[in-house]
């Protein structure tokens, strides 16, 4: 297989889960059984590719710029005269992580489905690997037009996953879910034209090369006056649209936990996991390199929402009923982490805010996935009803645990990696990167985002400890007319428990999850390089901007260089056993 | 163990007891009821190591007689853990670190540890946990290990938190008893509000450092990046910034040990703890984690010498948490909560004596340390012992007499006692001695001079008030601020916490003996539950607790008359700042403290007796003269009611308005715009009914509008 090129390689990986999705469909009349395997098998062969690429992005040749693209496929469209036109695809630092991270939720999505789901189990598998083309297709493309249509395309799976395959109230969730987040991406896309056409005024050049685009609008900025009617200003906004409801960033997450709630298992799985994640993606790769001054400008208001966004969402989720909407809110609270992480503009709350989004798509995919099992399990998702869970499927509450510990910031997962960089990030940022006028706000809500921390565990610990500690719980079972209530329906003697711990398909979907939440905690610095350059890259225009707007020396600390410099007039005696 | 070199046992020390868990997580089912033989033989080897990497350090540090102690220290780095470029780079090795601190704190880690953990066969033994039980010892003798050996704050915080949530499943390890599952919450988010403080202040230090790191580093192009509590800071008189900064991030420390360790206003949590299984309590709640405060002070008191209000502020939490801890132990009839407030008021102590801000204060707190651990842990598995054949029952007024069903239990315990109660020549006499004379010697500073012109003569240091004037000496202390800051930091402070120390040590005397008379003499009671068999725990289980008590007999006149441990101490790089450095006296035994010590129990003691000797113990004792003290004792002053009144339940109230908001107002908002499109459709609709007079009526009504619109504008 070396004969494969790498260009060839992203193509395949793409195209494999549509593939996968037509082998499905033709596999519909052997039945669920039979449809189920092609899925899973669609969803291991895409992840060992797709693993196998980002390790050959990771050991490329090292003559290679660290920005340069990876895996390039371009098609000419129409390049004549003004127009330079091409379909593009490819990888960089930005994406490869969250590429990777599709491709594993993925598979994750079709094994917790694999009791869940009986009826319709074509429209189903076919549909999840629909998405999963799409989720791969959106950090791949490297043009406008093609994110755009991987952009839509990841809600058209969704909707239908919802809308069908979801509870009780799917089809307000799917609609709304479906309105909210395509009101806001039709924005987006205005904003994005007119990031083309604003272009193309200026170069003569028509184009839908975001790396193009990114270098002229660098050279010819959008204007940021009142003369040139703060067109930045609202392109920014109209992106912040489609983007904001995408993340979401408080007060446009309302949809979030309808949605979640009413979702399928492998549903939510993708939805938290990978697509909350696109939003804060369109800000990296769209937003801060190509419109640094509205950014900059933003930057503090941004700061303040995600601050907001930490403690509501944690305040919220501490009185949520249903353990499915707590973690929805958790995912409120987490991506307030990562808007401040963005919008802090230093390089380690950057980096920072790039690690964590994996990190919460890996611990909210592995929460919600648990939950999902819970419900196939008890048939309840009210924390009132379920209690002393951990008697009767200790290996399901050892992993519950460890994503709880990993979503909570527990040191030695991989929360804590990225809460931490955000957080010391923002203290940067507070301390010498911002006017004194603005010292004491920024200083007051970096303080505030670590009292999140607090809050956090608060609410975490307590849906561990009614859900799984205490003495065992028998939860009205109201619809046990489906095959699971059955075989666990005598309210006899509870104290030898039915054991009901993980099946193989649910460790299998869980395992890897937990493996990375492990690896990044201890190692992360191997998770942290690969990312860095590309990250600096696009977010550096907005870094100056916001110094030029708030007057400050760029890139100079007193503190760290004033005891530098009296360090090493000092006599050094080194002394060690 | 000749070829193996000291980093190496420096990295195997918490690594065994890792691979022990690991092993216990992966067998346990396998090993079944010899579960708990990869926890035990680890840290039985991990004890080795410790042994031997302190003789190592022993022998580089010497005698301690040529005078002030150089400073010995061993770095290891293991891997880079995150490397950020940017404007102030964001560098943390993985890296370990050995010097005597460590070392004393690693042999104190791994024998009460492996002590435990034999105890535990005993204890443990038949529980369907079992092999839960040894893996979570193991995990938490790795963190702690890690937790003393780690050179850099973020490592700090990240075992700071790893411990934490040892404690958290130990504490919640009978999991489905409703109480030892609110506990380990409790535990769990009180120590993240400590947590808080350490975050916060990891990032102050490192804005204002510009490191994480405790020891110097060589950067690539050979220039030396000096680590906070490096040498080559350490030796810098201006390196440590006093002012708002500095206090904020002493406060902020200070605030992170209050919660590991304990202190008031986070003690609430240890009483709760005790839910756990009681080996757990001994190693964990009494012996080990709880001390983690007092290490993280001892380890960054170069930062505190440059913030006096800050270090003060140490000594009056510490004093007063052992006080009222001590007071309301004197009410409690649940043996082992009477242990678990006894360890806050030590452990206060252990604060008070840090805060003195002399090198006897911190040499006395780790003194106190090590004889804490052995005699408090001795206690707890007394404790246990009785709980084990007493069939669970703790409450000691269901107890009498029971020396002479578990003689071994009662004497080890009587020794434990002692010790607690400051009894010479037993153990706790000796390290409580000291800290009273830190304490005496901050309260009356001319009463000391003596010492201190010996001291200047041995060249151990200069003389306290010469240093003061001496020019480098004034930089440490001046610059931002003269020493005599504030009111708060006078002698007259001192002179109150040393009364407030010397009446507690009454009433340790006192709760303690209490405890023993009630639970070990009088008429023989053995409560129901216990059966017909109630005897002496097996050998697995007195082993360790003749072991410990020895221990706790002999140590504090061994470290002391030798004068071993503060020697030793004195070489940690943290203790030869200048500051701490100048603050050194010629070790002395003080007769009029020792009495003054010795009296105060003997008072306690016999009050004990008058109450409680030969006794039945559950009728009314002592309370009945308290009166309404009483009640404010035993409901240990109202804390919890009022943290649940302020802080709990107004969280709840703001969470549930958010809630309330959230989905009426922000989401009402949305469907309200969503429900635009339709309204308007409805609307239209409405009015196309075709009907005349409908169309007139809405042009009568619009008209109308328009003219109450203009009104309206007209009138502004």
């Amino acid at each position: 297989m070396n004969g494969l090129s790498p260009a060839n390689h992203l193509l395949l990986v793409i195209l494999m889960p549509l593939v996968g999705a037509v082998v499905a469909w033709l596999m519909g009349s052997r039945g669920q059984q039979a449809v189920r395997q092609s899925a899973a098998f669609t969803a291991v062969a895409t992840l060992v590719a797709a693993g196998w690429l980002v390790i050959r992005f990771l050991t490329r040749p090292a003559g290679l710029s660290a920005l340069e693209p990876f895996a390039v496929i371009e098609v000419p469209w129409l390049v004549e005269g003004m127009f330079d036109i091409r379909l593009s695809l490819g990888l960089d630092g930005l994406s490869i992580w969250l590429f990777g991270l599709s491709a594993l939720l993925s598979l994750t999505a079709v094994l917790v489905s694999w009791d869940a789901i009986k009826e319709k189990p074509v429209g189903f598998y076919g549909l999840l690997l629909l998405l999963e083309a799409a989720m791969l297709g959106v950090f791949a493309a490297r043009d406008i037009i093609l994110f755009y249509v991987f952009f839509e395309f990841t809600l058209v799976p969704l909707f239908f996953l919802i809308g069908i395959w979801g509870h009780d109230e799917r089809r307000k969730a799917a609609v709304k879910f479906f309105v909210y987040t395509l009101a806001g991406s039709v924005l987006s896309f205005l904003g994005l034209l007119a990031i083309v056409l604003w272009h193309a005024s200026q170069t003569g050049t028509i184009t839908f090369d975001i790396a193009g685009l990114t270098a002229g609008l660098q050279a010819h900025p959008l204007p940021m006056t009142a003369a040139g009617g703060w067109l930045q200003w609202l392109v920014f906004l109209a992106l912040f649209a489609g983007f904001a409801v995408k993340v979401p960033i408080v007060p446009f997450h309302t949809w979030l936990p309808l949605a979640h709630v009413e979702a399928p298992t492998g549903g939510s799985v993708d939805l938290a996991g990978v697509l909350l994640k696109i939003g804060i993606y369109g800000f990296l790769r769209f937003s801060l390199p190509m419109l640094p001054e509205a950014s900059a400008a933003a930057a503090p208001w941004l700061v303040g929402l995600g601050v907001f966004g930490i403690l509501y969402g944690a305040l919220v989720a501490l009185v949520q009923t249903d353990l499915k909407r707590l973690i929805a809110y958790s995912s409120v609270s987490h991506m307030g982490y990562i808007v401040l992480g963005l919008f802090a503009l230093e390089p380690l709350a950057l980096e920072g805010a790039n690690l964590q989004l994996i990190n919460h798509g890996l611990s909210s995919a592995g929460l919600f996935a648990l939950v999902g099992m819970i419900y196939e399990r008890f048939h309840t998702r009210s924390i009132a009803n379920l209690g002393g869970i951990a008697a009767k499927a200790p290996w399901l509450t050892v992993l519950f645990m460890l994503f709880t510990f990993s979503s909570i910031g527990l040191p030695g997962l991989n929360g804590f990696v990225g809460e931490f960089m955000i957080l010391a990030g923002s203290f940067q940022r507070a301390w010498a990167g911002v006017a004194e006028s603005f010292f004491q706000p920024y200083l007051f809500m970096a303080v505030s985002a670590v009292v999140g921390v607090v809050l956090g565990a608060w609410y975490m610990l307590w849906a561990v400890e009614r859900v799984f500690f205490g003495p065992s719980r028998e939860p009205p079972r109201s619809h046990s007319t489906d095959g699971h209530g059955s075989h666990a329906h005598h309210h006899g003697a509870h104290d030898d428990v039915d054991r009901c711990d993980l099946r193989w398909h649910e460790a299998a979907a869980l395992l890897p999850l937990a493996v990375f939440v492990v690896w990044i905690g201890i190692m992360p610095q191997a998770f942290l390089s690969p990312a860095a350059p590309a990250i600096e890259q696009s977010a550096r225009a907005a870094r100056e901007a916001f110094a030029d707007r708030m007057n400050l020396p760029p890139q100079d600390h007193a503190a760290g260089s004033s005891i530098a410099a009296t360090a090493s007039s000092l006599p050094y005696s080194p002394s060690s056993p | 163990m000749q070829d193996i070199s000291p980093a190496t046992l420096l990295v195997l020390v918490p690594l065994l007891p890792l691979v022990g868990a690991i092993v216990t997580v992966a067998f346990g089912r396998l090993l079944g009821s010899r579960a708990h033989l990869p926890a035990v033989i680890s840290i039985a080897a991990a004890l080795g190591c410790a042994v031997v990497l302190l003789a190592g350090t022993a022998r580089l540090v010497g005698d301690g007689h040529g005078g002030p102690a150089r400073p010995v220290e061993m770095i290891t780095t293991l891997w880079q853990w995150a490397t950020v470029e940017g404007s102030q780079p964001f560098s943390i090795p993985v890296a370990l670190r050995l010097d005597p601190l460590t070392a004393t704190m690693l042999t104190i880690i791994t024998s009460v540890g492996l002590l435990v953990a034999i105890y535990s066969i005993g204890y443990m033994h038949d529980d369907p946990g079992y092999p839960r039980f040894f893996a979570l010892v193991a995990t938490f003798v790795f963190s702690m290990a890690m937790l003393v050996a780690a050179s850099n704050f973020l490592l700090v915080y990240v075992f700071w938190e790893a411990v934490g949530a040892c404690s958290y499943l130990l504490i919640g390890f009978w999991f489905r008893k409703p109480e030892a599952a609110k506990a380990a919450k409790k535990a769990f988010l009180v120590n993240r509000v400590g947590d808080f403080g350490l975050a916060v202040a990891t990032f102050l230090l490192w804005m204002t450092y510009g490191t994480l790191n405790f020891h110097d580093t060589l950067s690539a192009d050979g220039v030396i990046m000096p680590g906070i509590l490096g040498q080559t800071r350490l030796a810098d008189a201006a390196g440590y910034v006093g002012g708002i900064v500095g206090t904020a991030i002493c406060l902020l420390l200070l605030l992170a040990a209050c919660g590991k360790s304990a202190q008031l206003p986070l003690h609430v949590w240890l009483p709760d703890a005790m839910e756990g299984p009681t080996p757990a309590s001994s190693l964990i709640h009494a012996a080990t984690m709880v001390t983690a405060g007092i290490y993280l002070i001892a380890r960054s008191c170069p930062l505190f010498m440059a913030c006096p209000d800050a270090l003060t502020t140490v000594s009056i939490v510490g004093a007063t948490t052992a006080l009222v801890a001590g007071l309301i132990g004197t009410v409690q009839n649940d043996l082992k909560r009477v242990l678990a407030y006894s360890t806050i008021s030590q452990l206060g102590y252990m604060f008070a004596s840090l805060g003195t801000g002399t090198l006897l204060g911190f040499t006395a707190a780790i003194f106190h340390l090590l004889t804490h651990a052995f005699f408090k842990a001795l206690l707890f598995m007394g404790a246990g012992s009785v709980m084990h054949s007493m069939g669970g029952v703790i409450d000691m007024r269901r107890f009498g007499g029971l020396r002479r069903v578990m003689p071994i239990t009662a004497a080890t315990f009587l020794v434990g006692g002692l010790a607690l109660a400051g009894v010479a020549p037993f153990a706790g006499f000796f390290s409580k001695d000291e800290i009273l004379a830190s304490l005496h010697s901050r309260g009356w500073p001319d009463a000391h001079h003596e010492d201190h012109h010996a001291a200047a003569q041995k060249g151990y240091a200069t003389h306290f008030h010469l240093a003061a004037s001496s020019p480098e000496n004034a930089a440490v202390q001046g610059e931002n601020e003269p020493r005599p800051l504030s009111r708060i930091d006078s002698p007259a402070t001192f002179r109150t916490l040393f009364w407030m120390s010397l009446f507690t040590a009454g009433l340790t005397a006192f709760y303690t003996f209490r405890a023993v008379f009630m639970t070990f003499t009088g008429p023989t009671r053995v409560p129901e539950e216990a059966g017909h068999h109630a005897h002496e725990s097996p050998p697995v289980m007195t082993a360790p607790l003749i072991i410990l008590a020895i221990a706790s007999a002999v140590s504090g006149w061994l470290l002391f008359s030798t004068h071993a441990l503060a020697n030793f101490l004195a070489a940690t790089p943290s203790f030869t700042a200048p500051a701490v450095v100048a603050t050194a006296v010629k070790p002395a035994f003080h007769w009029d403290l020792a009495l003054q010590g010795t009296l105060a129990a003997a008072i306690g003691i016999a009050l004990a007796a008058y109450g409680h000797l030969g006794r039945r113990s559950d009728g009314p004792q002592m309370e009945r003269f308290l009166g309404p003290l009483q009640t404010l004792f035993a409901r240990k002053f109202f804390l919890d009611e009022i943290y649940t009144a302020l802080v709990v339940r107004p969280l709840e109230a703001v969470a549930f308005i958010f809630a309330l908001f959230d989905r009426r107002v922000i989401d009402g908002l949305v469907d309200l715009v969503a429900g635009i499109p339709f309204a308007v459709a409805a609307v239209v609709r409405q009015f196309q009914s075709g009907l005349l007079q409908r169309y007139a009526l809405a042009g009568v009504v619009g008209v109308l509008a328009i003219v109450v619109a203009l009104a309206w504008q007209l009138r502004g």
